[in-house]
């Protein structure tokens, strides 16, 4: 008796440990990713938010008095903010589809098989690397209607060269057309690498039952690639709402406040007026915002996945 | 002393002259030594003062002006950091607001004295602390009165001019002669101005294309861009606030000079609307347009300097801005050495920038580095180059139009909050999206919520 | 070789559509390195070459930007700063990340959806409003100015981004995989690290130049959280670009910007080959 309630609790004990270990070893995947983020993110953001509803003290650099809503009611009374917000809007409902798809159009171009496709794909990630303020600059000289190549280009056509950064809709466009020649190459990056990576069997076997390109495109290709198709919408989504460096280098946000995107703005308030109780406020309604849109685009990701 | 007298009694006179000499020599001796170890280092011991710069003159700072301190005081080592214009202030701020700041010497721009006063991260330069570490030779009263304010606020004395700058005319005469106009004399006046401008677009090679125009300066949506409006304004007895500290600029002066500075656009470049410091800059050197409003320290890579410019010394004249009823304009751009309440090297601090800014220091910066001086002595003395005399010229009527017109930026703790501003409802203006009178009201209206 | 799998029937149907596919990509890469080009050009020529009406193509070329700025110490300094920033984040961002999104993928854990969507969600703060209570901390922790700083700094928006596009391509793996290693024996561990990783290596290497690429240009954290000895390279083009004493001066700002870029084009070309090296092992093992 006394020996088998032994051996019973023992394998009690050890079939708790099991668990234990294999609950353990599963968190540890999560674990590294989660703690460097906690500990990183989880003061500024409290901070973000306390001083986005207090009066600010730049002598200390802390919220001195709660002052509940008046930075957000003096943020949404200043019509800059509700500028910014349209001219963000307009910039992504422009750039981001565009650079997906140019993204994955020619990360299918340049994957065809030859022998110049790995440095290919290693050069078009130069466009990424070239540091924004020298991007910003270099499309400067290069649409410059006055010493620009481009406009330079135009004049020969015989046409009358263009103000790209005087005129408000050109100089929005001037910015799309930065920001995608940046970008683009993100998604060809990425797209090349998960061409790469799909399962070469399914396709063979496609091909004996005698499968014709588009139809493996449409119904093999693109399903097995939503998931990374979607994952780097989200993460460009991410990376395009936070876009000002591109904006400040070729622009200056102007003519007026035409591609004085949201960001933008918020790093004025804080880094030039120091005001930052109302640049913080500013922050947290993006934030709010961007967690909403970014929550909607998962929700159709998963949507998306489980069709498939 | 009494002890002297009843001395004096019993020893010879001599005696006690050589004894007096003596205890003051000992003294000066043993002050010196005292207040060697504490602040201004020894040999064994050097102080170490970090300075945060303009990262456009701090590696200039470091590899020339350092070197040659030392020469002078050569137990101060002095490690300058540069940071971007445009970050600057705020890298300042956060680290002068700190329990113990990273760095002695901060470099402040013209319109930050007050804001970086405001939360208590200056020294007095006129305390009496600072004093006693004033070299008896440091001449107050030499500097020019415009610079000199430059770095007070509430009547405190926090800064000292280092490198003095001032917005100004410059002049292309080659293309003046070109197209057969009388090139600029210093009281040239905006009408007459306006009225050359038209004959200075022209196409100097006879093929049919405009490729010389008038003007270049800041059109562009940047805080430094209003100050061009604001020369304007100034010089016709404008000014941007009243003498309660409210916006006094949305007046018929201040809409006819925002008016004024669009219409530059109409004998301007092609894009010049997008154009700031660096593109008109560039189109001057490039012989594109006659004349340029721009900061006068440029005149250096533009009149001499061959790799960066096209045009010849001989070429270019600078003097203030077109006058207007209350007489020239020009715009003020101080860079101020301050030294950080809270640092430990208060002297070895205070003694860097007072050596900088003392006639000596002055005179080989600007000798050496093109750097404008703040001193009236300097200014008059015959300068090291021949280029600069001219420089002077204009520099010393700037000075003056500047002090006479009160042509400098908002002072208050919020001013670049208002400059921002400034340069946003300007920028709707020049790119038509407002008329002046609205953008002058709307920004009146936010700066006045601003400096309150 | 490796063949893109679904290039097989495309190179059955014609020659020909396969070599109009290349002329368009190789097309497509000459029009996006166009800038590239005409960066590298200014990068040899006189600032007062740089501006002029029509654009200069002939000019004599000089190498002085080039010489001038290397010599500036804080060019160098900067540059190796760059460098084991990069590095250190990229690594570090890549393991966690990648960790993280197969955690998402394929482990069935209670809570981490959530704490990965809370992850990602993170990224919508705007970055300046992070950097100045980042600066707080450290300062009162005493780690301003270091590189390790930075780089942490930089995996709080690394992460996120490995993690999801890791997840991506997680997904796409047939499920058989680490169930048939499992049930060989192996743990979970080593089944990812024996088996999904090798596998996954052309996302893996990918995802990783793009992180670096990310940390390599990042500027705002670099000026706020350093001031001298971990102080990188962006920080000082923003210098340059914002000369108030002289203009920006695109001779140099040209030639630090080519500077920048050659190490990691030469990086990703290293990795290019190792990539497809990796895909065939993976899939042999696989």
């Amino acid at each position: 008796m006394r020996t088998m309630t032994a051996a019973g609790a023992r394998k009690v004990r050890s079939r708790t440990w099991t668990t234990l270990a294999d609950v353990m070893s599963r968190w540890a995947f999560m674990g590294p990713a989660a703690i460097i983020l906690g500990a990183m993110l989880a003061y500024p953001i409290f901070y973000t938010v306390e001083i986005s509803f207090s009066r600010f003290d730049l002598m200390t650099f802390s919220a001195v008095e709660w002052i509940g809503w008046e930075n957000y009611a003096h943020v949404l009374d200043d019509y800059r903010f509700w500028s910014s917000m349209k001219v963000t809007l307009v910039y992504l409902v422009f750039a981001l589809p565009l650079q997906i798809v140019l993204g994955f159009g020619i990360a299918f171009l340049i994957n065809a098989d030859w022998r110049g496709r790995g440095t290919v794909r290693a050069l078009f990630i130069i466009p990424m690397v070239v540091a924004p303020v020298v991007a910003g600059g270099i499309w400067r000289m290069i649409l410059d209607p006055l010493w620009g190549i481009m406009n330079w280009l135009i004049g020969l056509a015989g046409f009358a060269p263009l103000d790209w950064f005087g005129d408000p809709n050109l100089a929005m466009a001037a910015i799309v057309i930065i920001d995608t020649w940046r970008w683009t190459p993100f998604v060809v990056l990425i797209a090349t690498a998960a061409l790469l990576s799909l399962p070469r069997d399914i396709f063979e076997a496609a091909e004996i039952d005698g499968a014709n390109w588009w139809s493996m495109l449409w119904s093999i290709t693109l399903p097995l690639l939503v998931p990374i198709i979607a994952a780097t919408f989200v993460v460009r989504w991410l990376g395009a709402v936070k876009m000002f460096d591109i904006a400040l280098a070729a622009t200056y946000g102007g003519p007026g406040g035409a591609t004085n995107v949201i960001n933008l703005f918020i790093y004025e308030e804080a880094f030039r007026s120091l005001r930052f109780a109302e640049s913080a406020a500013m922050a947290v309604i993006v934030l709010v915002l961007t967690m909403v849109l970014t929550g909607i685009f998962l929700f159709g990701t998963r949507k998306l996945e489980e069709r498939c | 002393m009494s002890r002297i007298h009843e001395a004096a009694g019993s020893v010879s006179r001599r005696a006690l002259m050589a004894a007096a000499v003596s205890t003051v020599a000992m003294a000066a001796f043993g002050g010196t030594a005292a207040r060697a170890q504490d602040g201004l280092g020894t040999p064994e011991q050097p102080i170490e003062v970090r300075m945060i710069a303009n990262e456009a003159f701090a590696n200039q700072w470091q590899t020339l002006m350092v070197p040659e301190f030392n020469k002078a005081y050569p137990n101060i080592k002095v490690t300058i950091d540069g940071v971007p214009y445009v970050e600057l202030l705020a890298k300042s701020m956060l680290d002068a607001t700190g329990p113990s700041p990273t760095y002695d010497i901060i470099i402040a721009d013209d319109p930050w004295v007050p804001q970086l006063a405001e939360v208590g991260a200056l020294m007095d330069l006129k305390s009496a602390e600072a004093a006693a570490w004033t070299d008896a030779g440091y001449d107050w009263d030499d500097f020019n009165a415009a610079p000199l304010a430059a770095g007070e606020w509430k009547g405190v004395q926090y800064g000292v001019p280092l490198r003095s700058n001032m917005l100004m005319m410059f002049v292309n005469k080659a293309l003046y002669e070109k197209a057969g106009v009388p090139v600029p004399t210093p009281d040239i006046t905006w009408e007459q101005y306006l009225a050359q401008a038209p004959k200075l677009v022209q196409d100097t090679n006879g093929d049919g294309k405009v490729d010389a125009w008038a003007i270049d300066t800041y059109f562009v949506r940047e805080p430094l861009t209003p100050t061009i409006w604001q020369t304007i304004m100034n010089s016709n007895g404008g000014s941007l606030l009243d003498e309660n500290g409210k916006p006094a600029f949305n007046t018929e002066i201040g809409i006819a000079a925002l008016e004024t500075h669009k219409k530059l656009l109409e004998f301007a470049p092609t894009g010049a609307v997008s154009h700031g410091f660096s593109e008109s800059l560039q189109a001057f050197r490039q012989g594109l347009v006659a004349t340029m409003f721009n900061w006068g320290s440029v005149y250096k890579g533009s009149a001499i300097d061959e790799k960066t410019t096209t045009l010849k010394p001989d070429q270019v004249g600078i003097q203030a801005l077109p006058a207007g009823s209350g007489g020239p304009g020009a715009h003020r751009g101080i860079w101020n050495g301050t030294v950080s309440s809270k640092s430990e090297n208060k002297q070895a601090a205070w003694t860097v920038i007072q050596w900088l800014s003392s006639k000596e220091g002055e005179a080989w910066h600007s000798a050496n580095l093109g750097v404008f001086p703040a001193r009236k002595s300097t200014l008059a003395a015959k300068p090291s180059v021949e280029w600069l005399g001219p420089v002077f010229v204009g520099l010393q009527q700037a000075y003056d139009a500047a002090e006479k017109g009160k042509m400098w930026r908002i002072r208050h703790p919020r001013s670049d909050a208002a400059q921002q501003i400034l340069a946003d409802e300007h920028s709707r203006f020049m790119a038509g999206q407002i008329g002046a009178a609205e953008a002058l009201q709307v920004a009146a209206d936010k700066i006045e919520k601003v400096l309150d | 070789m490796t063949a893109a799998a679904f290039d097989a029937p495309l190179r059955r149907r014609s020659r020909l559509g396969r070599k109009v596919r290349i002329a368009a990509g190789v097309f497509a890469c000459v029009v996006f390195l166009f800038p590239v080009f005409w960066m590298v050009l200014s990068s040899f020529k006189e600032q007062r070459d740089i501006f002029t009406v029509p654009p200069t193509l002939f000019f004599t070329p000089t190498l002085e930007t080039y010489i001038s700025y290397m010599q500036r110490a804080d060019i160098s300094r900067r540059l190796i700063n760059t460098v084991i920033v990069a590095a250190g984040s990229g690594l570090l961002s890549i393991v966690a990340g990648a960790m993280a999104g197969y955690a998402l993928a394929r482990i069935k854990l209670r809570g981490a959806g959530t704490i990965g969507v809370i992850i990602l969600l993170s990224r919508g703060v705007p970055p300046i409003a992070l950097a100045v209570p980042m600066f707080l901390v450290a300062r009162s922790l005493g780690v301003t100015d270091m590189h390790i700083t930075l780089i942490l700094a930089y995996c709080t928006f690394l992460i996120p981004y490995v993690m999801w596009l890791m997840r991506g391509f997680f997904l796409a793996l047939p499920k058989e995989l680490e169930e048939s290693a499992m049930i060989d024996g192996c743990s979970r561990f080593g089944a990812f690290f024996k088996i999904i990783v090798p596998i996954s290596m052309p996302g893996l290497l990918s995802t990783m130049i793009f992180s670096m690429i990310l940390a390599w240009e990042e500027l705002l954290f670099a000026l706020v959280l350093t001031n001298r000895y971990a102080s990188t390279i962006p920080v000082a083009i923003a210098g340059i670009a914002g000369d108030t004493v002289n203009g920006a001066n695109w001779g140099a700002l040209t030639a630090v910007g080519t500077i920048t870029v050659i190490p990691v084009v030469v990086f990703a070309l290293l990795v290019q080959k190792w990539l497809i090296q990796g895909l065939a092992d993976g899939a042999t093992k696989g």
